[in-house]
């Protein structure tokens, strides 16, 4: 009996892992399994039984997709869009939630209520509108048209305002302005500096949802020389979906860079900004 | 953080900055003014027309003019009518599909008149259906015919071996002439070798569909969607059904395993289908033959070339669609894309009269010619896309299961629905 | 002050607020796309009128009411015990959050087209696994219930690390010494879970369930790029038998290939009312579960 109870706590303590590493597994599968069509032939995948492990297919997969798609000018176009767009989001966004956290000012609670009630509509009730509003802006077919409506991100807004009001002390704020610091130079020396995880999130929240948009530029990105990466590979599929290894190589490799950015930021994403979005 | 709040709102700021200037200089050149441009823009889709013939004569007139040719992949009518709407990015040179070619009728202000560019001049050297399936009622020609799907019935010699039936393209031919015929020739070859004939019900519903003159909506605008014309189609869709003889298939790699499983050995589609089973099931190679439709010959798909009211440069744009739809040229789109001419004087040349190895040998265009020659004349309305949608819905669910006497009223009360939509009356 | 939110307000309105008003008045149009504004038509409530009768639309409701069914409530469930396992390990736990939410960032377009090969019904995976084992393959794209059972797999694999991860951040809120008390009650680890984890984790779970609904009945991206290459009919439509039309992708085929914005934007407006509706059962639900 004795010599029985570690071996159960021992066994318990690994239930846990083993499910976990079931669930692991099935959440890497797909990544793992669209490698191994990257790096065969599409007719090595479709044999049977199928192949299971990678291939040397790779670099010629690739060329049939360079060779399809502009796949680094789409890469260039989604870094450009996503980059300016969370430039713009952190910028706009913390101004506005430092305001609406901090100071009291005619119309607050109004302008609030709206942007809370607008934050909640479905998108696609703006498409249409945006789509004529572009047109006669003269963006359709431009990288504008991505940016502009993606920088009034109301999400930011409410996430920062709850942010700063919680994590930039008003003390600080007093001695600023006793100092005779206006609001922007409050901003700038107070504001962000202790709000910097919370806006770290929120940059990597706007540029993994800039870079993996595909209903809007499906939309709006009427000009074949100019598109973004997601609707580049949606083109590929429709044209082309039958080489199943060529179109694996290019869903690959335009996963690829955000994967990237996401495990060397991966720790403000996954603890300090989930967790302070349920303070 | 590792980087510095100062380097990294730095780093932003001047990021944004010098975005929105690149931003600015990715738009493109403006659209728009007619005269002698010397860039012109062109959107195809893969497979519309040989890539090799746009090249070399766009290269032929590179000295004038600049041709950049766009593939555009996705739902292509989609890409332009938006395009067209905005007024912006709008293509000089654009391809436009068959089946599209109705709505962009009603929008024929966009396009410009082929007939002032020279069009008349040459438009006896294309089959006459085709051809006036692109002008509008006021007498505007708005696209030159790039091919067209003249239907005819692919069989695979050896399954009709197998069924006790004649192999040889003529004698099938007389065996299949009526569609009760052709469900005979099915039936056996599914007790013989119990491979069906077709992919899926909606098949037969299209080539059947494509042999009436008039279908959902009259050639007056009135509705038909539940006439006899559309079911007589649907009767036939769904007697592939009950008869066993259709696979019921509609995901492609599906359709190609059985192809190449040899659990299909027939279809009844336009010309350009063969290049769909060629490439699904490159080993059957030499097994096919094609013969006459069932019920006589009928044109599914086949393209348009078009100039829209942007185009910078007309009359060198007109020239270069021209050349691209010569015998010779539309001769070359034949061999290397399987685009089937609508220019009729390429059927005598070589490349098409020649035997070809997927088909054993048998020069297709002794079926295909004469079938391009005697297409019927059809009223195709602007609403028929979107009100046959119902239909080809409905045949699926036959397919699934359902009674065919519901989903044919259901097919037809949401047809309805949607013509209602649109203003038919 | 003013100075510091107009930049957004700008912005918002412009592409918000504008755009939004903008739809209702659209939808009381029958609107010329190449005529313009000046051109449209006021026909009253007749884009209603056809929303209610038409049988299309219903039945992308009804698609994606069954999506988000199975979409949204295993895994949920399925979330829910992630968490509590990885709380409760004390090694590898960075790992395991970063493994299950790296199918988050992924972007749906690539994922879709990872499971359009997976699922794909004569050589993919999939079915070679349940022939392998004696079974009869599954025609996930083309059989209107498996087609739906897809886009809700694909679903709950791109959102289930991330709503663990959420119900991992409320779980460390809780303190340890309630635990503690309920051991010393003699509750076992499954009993603690019933009884604390998840009542304490109420507003979380309200939470979750509402954002998963909210973009659970918006699905578009999944069935658009796994049906867009049946170029057989038209390709927004849906799928075989329109099995996987969802509302928005029948807004988008609606407005942007039909090219009716009147009838387009009735439709969205629908879409907004029964997210409305469900947002509301949820909150009506939980407040019932509160009380009890």
């Amino acid at each position: 009996m004795r010599a029985a109870r570690p071996l159960r706590r021992h066994w318990r303590s690994l239930v846990p892992h083993l499910v976990l590493w079931v669930g692991v597994v099935v959440a890497l599968f797909p990544f793992y399994w669209s490698v191994v069509m990257a790096t065969n032939t599409t007719r090595d995948i479709f044999s049977t039984p199928p192949k299971l492990v990678p291939g040397t297919h790779l670099l010629e997969n690739l060329q049939n997709v360079f060779a399809r798609i502009d796949f680094w000018g789409a890469l260039g176009n989604t870094a450009l869009v996503a980059v300016v767009t969370t430039g713009a989001v952190l910028t706009l966004d913390s101004l506005a939630a430092f305001a609406f956290s901090k100071f009291e000012f005619p119309g607050r609670r109004a302008l609030f209520g709206l942007l809370l009630l607008l934050f909640m509509l479905p998108a696609q009730l703006s498409l249409i509108p945006q789509f004529i509003i572009m047109r006669e802006l003269g963006f359709v077919g431009q990288l504008q048209a991505l940016v502009l409506p993606a920088a009034a991100n109301a999400f930011g807004v409410f996430w920062m305002r709850q942010y700063m009001s919680t994590s930039v002390p008003d003390e600080v704020l007093d001695a600023a302005r006793m100092d005779g610091c206006g609001f922007f130079r409050q901003w700038w020396h107070v504001a962000l500096p202790t709000t910097r995880p919370g806006l770290a999130f929120l940059a990597i929240f706007t540029f993994v949802a800039a870079w993996n948009d595909y209903v809007w530029p499906l939309i709006v990105l009427v000009n074949p020389n100019v598109q973004t990466l997601q609707t580049s590979l949606a083109q590929l599929n429709v044209s082309f979906g039958t080489d199943y290894s060529m179109v694996m190589a290019g869903a690959l490799l335009a996963v690829i860079p955000i994967m990237v950015a996401f495990l060397f930021l991966s720790r403000w994403f996954v603890a300090d900004g989930v967790a302070g979005a349920l303070k | 953080m590792n980087v510095s709040r100062r380097s990294f709102l730095l780093t932003s700021g001047l990021l944004g900055l010098a975005g929105t200037g690149a931003l600015s200089a990715c738009g493109s050149g403006g659209s728009g003014g007619s005269g002698d441009g010397k860039e012109l823009a062109f959107w195809i889709w893969a497979g519309a027309i040989s890539e090799k013939v746009v090249d070399d004569v766009a290269a032929s007139v590179a000295s004038s003019v600049k041709i950049t040719k766009s593939i555009i992949g996705g739902d292509f009518k989609q890409r332009l009518t938006t395009t067209l709407s905005s007024g912006q990015s709008v293509p000089d040179i654009t391809g436009i599909k068959g089946e599209d070619m109705p709505s962009f009728l009603t929008q024929a202000g966009a396009f410009l008149d082929l007939n002032e560019l020279g069009a008349k001049d040459i438009a006896s050297s294309f089959a006459a259906a085709k051809y006036a399936a692109a002008t509008t009622a006021d007498g505007k020609q708005i696209g030159l015919p790039i091919d067209l799907g003249p239907t005819a019935t692919y069989y695979r010699e050896d399954a009709w071996a197998k069924a006790g039936l004649p192999t040889d393209p003529t004698a099938a031919g007389q065996l299949v002439a009526t569609w009760d015929g052709w469900f005979q020739a099915a039936k056996t070859v599914k007790a013989a070798t119990g491979a069906t004939s077709v992919r899926n019900t909606t098949d037969v519903f299209a080539a059947a569909l494509a042999q009436q003159p008039e279908t959902f909506v009259t050639k007056a605008g009135a509705w038909a969607g539940d006439g006899t014309a559309v079911k007589k189609a649907w009767d036939l869709a769904v007697q592939s059904h009950t008869d066993g003889v259709s696979a019921g298939i509609y995901d492609s790699t599906g359709y190609n395993q059985a192809l190449a499983a040899s659990s299909i050995v027939g279809h009844v589609g336009p010309a350009w289908f063969g290049l769909d089973i060629a490439s699904g099931a490159p080993d059957t190679s030499g097994k096919w033959r094609v013969t006459g439709t069932p019920g006589g010959p009928a044109n599914i798909g086949g393209s348009f070339l078009a100039l829209t009211t942007a185009c910078r440069n007309p009359q060198a744009a007109f020239d270069y669609i021209k050349t691209l739809l010569t015998p010779e040229n539309a001769a070359k789109s034949f061999t290397d894309a399987s685009v089937f001419p609508a220019t009729t004087a390429a059927y005598a040349l070589p490349a098409l009269t020649a035997g070809q190895d997927f088909y054993g040998g048998q020069a297709t265009i002794e079926v295909f010619g004469p079938a391009a020659q005697a297409l019927p004349t059809v009223y195709d309305d602007p609403n028929n896309a979107a009100i046959a949608a119902p239909y080809y819905t409905e045949l699926s669910n036959v397919e699934g299961g359902k009674d065919p006497a519901a989903a044919w009223t259901d097919a037809v009360a949401a047809a309805k629905q949607v013509a209602d939509r649109a203003g038919v009356k | 002050m003013y100075l510091a939110i107009a930049p957004f307000f700008v912005l918002f309105g412009v592409f918000v607020l504008i755009p939004v008003c903008f739809s209702v008045w659209l939808s009381f149009q029958k609107y010329s796309v190449l005529g313009g504004i000046g051109a449209s038509e006021f026909v009253g409530l007749r884009q209603f009128e056809f929303l209610v009768q038409d049988a299309t639309f219903r039945r992308a409701l009804f698609n994606t009411l069954v999506i988000w069914v199975l979409g949204t409530f295993p895994m949920l469930a399925m979330a829910l015990v992630l968490a509590a396992l990885i709380n409760n390990v004390t090694r590898l736990k960075a790992f395991y959050r970063l493994a299950f939410f790296l199918p988050n960032v992924t972007s749906i377009v690539a994922v879709t087209l990872f499971f359009g090969a997976l699922f794909s019904e004569q050589f993919g995976l999939v079915n070679q696994l349940l022939e392998a084992v004696g079974l009869t393959g599954v025609p996930w794209l083309s059989d209107p219930w498996a087609m739906k059972v897809v886009v809700a797999v694909l679903i709950t694999w791109q959102w289930c690390g991330y709503n663990a991860i959420l119900y991992l951040a409320g779980m460390q809120a809780i303190p340890g010494d309630v635990y503690e008390a309920a051991q010393l009650d003699g509750a076992g680890p499954v009993r603690a879970f019933f009884s604390i984890t998840v009542p304490l984790l109420r507003p979380v779970i309200l939470f979750t369930t509402v954002i998963s609904t909210i973009t659970t009945l918006q699905t578009f991206t999944e069935p658009q790029v796994l049906f867009g290459s049946n170029t057989a009919v038209n390709p927004n439509s849906g799928g075989p038998g329109q099995g996987a039309l969802t509302m928005v992708l029948y807004f988008y085929q609606q407005a942007f290939n039909n090219n009716d914005y009147g009838y387009g934007a009735a439709i969205a407006l629908g879409v907004f009312a029964v997210v409305l509706v469900f947002v509301v059962i949820n909150f009506r639900l939980a407040r019932a579960g509160e009380d009890s």
